[in-house]
């Protein structure tokens, strides 16, 4: 095979994996966000930040946001917020093995089309979560909380676009002609 | 040969859906394990301790916040702000007179509780750190725990009646879960004559009811429930609620009475809870 055709891009136009400094540093942000004191009146609106920044990272991070991180992260959440343990680090790690499962597809979509995979399963996490509650000790729940996974999405959305210019991350193919090489 | 910083080329470990199998069924024993046999209890309490000062340093800024903000108003709001305050104070000045009173009557009330808990009881003044973002029941995070001597079952009052009761105990803090949660119940009776009755939470902000009351029950809008203390959970004597309506019975042979929460439920920071008392634990 010669070697003044690549197939793939070659030198700069390849992105290089985004840095586990920065997937650490996001994670802790959206962790420490969802334990601020946020007011009563608004509790059921407010994101789970941990997932919208996982859910990101599941699609462009998978060498480092494992399913294991998720369960991990599923644990100290739920240890932070009183609920089950467990309860959310069983949704977290489903949502994480399907937006696994989808990166292939997914890190090729600009945002938009990302987050329009990504809304059912916001949506799907939270009733999850809320099922999972209802299954093990409680007796009713609030629906309203439903609303957290679409507000998940709209925070997904600005933090997407922000997190792949940082990174570097694009769906063009720079595939550098040969002759410049020579 | 592949040089040894060659990733290799078949990876060894357990593909995603054995993955997920493997912490979907971790996650659910710990699920069992934690709402069975509450086995979870001391690795709870130690993520608690870990993230407890992460929590107290995230609610600061808030405060500072709201106070720097007010630095950066124009010249001419304060301008104008300097007026309306001028032409309100002579008026503040006399409402003081009446908050003063109040200030002095509030002091009294809470050295009055302070005097006469409960027989076989402490009080120990808490102050709420957040309201827990639980969607199946209303609870909220203290400030003591179980270095502070409080123990889970142990009842919480403010200055007017009972609020409910402490549910989970780690070492510098601790949950209430409020006697509006919708499975919470305290046993009551009715101050005017004596009547034994179950109150129970509804999941409303103030609500609380007495389910399958007898429909000849000698029970008005008006009555005060208090604790009858026959569960051994909560001290007798504690108000709880006031009755304000009495539904009669349309599909069962039982009515229900509406009652609204004695205690101020979701208007101060500062709690009571009734430890027991030295003597009464030994």
């Amino acid at each position: 095979m010669s070697q003044d055709k690549p197939l793939v891009p070659q030198g700069p136009a390849l992105v290089a994996p985004p840095p586990a400094r920065l997937v650490a540093t996001t994670l802790v942000l959206g962790f420490l966000c969802s334990l601020l004191p946020w007011p009563d009146s608004v509790r059921w609106l407010v994101p789970d930040f941990t997932l919208v920044a996982l859910l990101y990272w599941n699609i462009h991070a998978p060498h480092i946001a494992r399913l294991g991180l998720a369960f991990v992260m599923g644990l100290l959440v739920d240890a932070a917020q009183g609920t089950l343990m467990g309860q959310h680090a069983l949704a977290y790690v489903l949502t994480a093995f399907i937006a696994l499962s989808l990166r292939r597809r997914l890190e090729n979509f600009e945002v938009g089309g990302r987050a329009i995979h990504l809304a059912p399963l916001f949506l799907a996490e939270v009733g999850l979560v809320l099922l999972l509650g209802l299954l093990f000790n409680a007796r009713a729940i609030d629906a309203r909380y439903l609303v957290s996974g679409v507000s998940a999405l709209l925070v997904w959305v600005p933090m997407a676009y922000g997190l792949d210019r940082l990174i570097g991350w694009s769906n063009v193919m720079h595939i550098e002609p040969a002759e410049e090489k020579k | 040969m592949a040089s040894p910083t060659h990733a290799p080329m078949f990876s060894r470990e357990l593909g995603l859906p054995g993955r997920l199998a493997i912490y979907g069924l971790i996650s659910l024993a710990l699920m069992l394990a934690d709402s069975r046999y509450d086995a979870l209890a001391t690795l709870r309490a130690g993520v608690a301790t870990v993230l407890q000062p992460v929590q107290r340093g995230l609610v600061w800024p808030f405060g500072f916040l709201g106070e720097a903000g007010r630095f950066f108003v124009t010249h001419g709001e304060v301008l104008r702000e300097n007026r309306r305050l001028e032409t309100d104070r002579q008026q503040l000045m006399t409402r003081l007179q009446g908050y003063r009173n109040l200030q002095a009557e509030n002091e009294r009330l809470r050295t009055l509780l302070g005097l006469v808990p409960p027989a076989g009881t402490q009080p120990m003044a808490a102050e709420v750190l957040r309201a827990l973002p639980d969607p199946f029941a209303r609870k909220l995070l203290i400030d003591r725990g179980a270095s502070h001597g409080i123990e889970a079952g142990r009842p919480v009052v403010d200055v007017d009646g009972l609020l409910g009761q402490v549910t989970r105990v780690y070492p510098a803090s601790s949950e209430v879960t409020l006697l509006t949660s919708r499975e919470q119940a305290a046993p009551v009776q009715n101050l005017r004559n004596g009547l034994r009755l179950i109150v129970f939470g509804t999941g409303a902000d103030d609500r609380l009811e007495v389910r399958f009351l007898d429909m000849h029950a000698d029970l008005k809008a008006g009555d005060m429930l208090v604790t009858s203390g026959l569960d051994g959970v909560y001290p007798a004597g504690i108000p709880v609620a006031r009755v304000i309506q009495i539904e009669p019975p349309r599909q069962t042979p039982f009515a229900r009475a509406v009652c609204v929460a004695a205690a101020a439920i979701g208007h101060y920071r500062h709690l009571l809870v009734l430890r027991r008392t030295e003597a009464a634990g030994s």
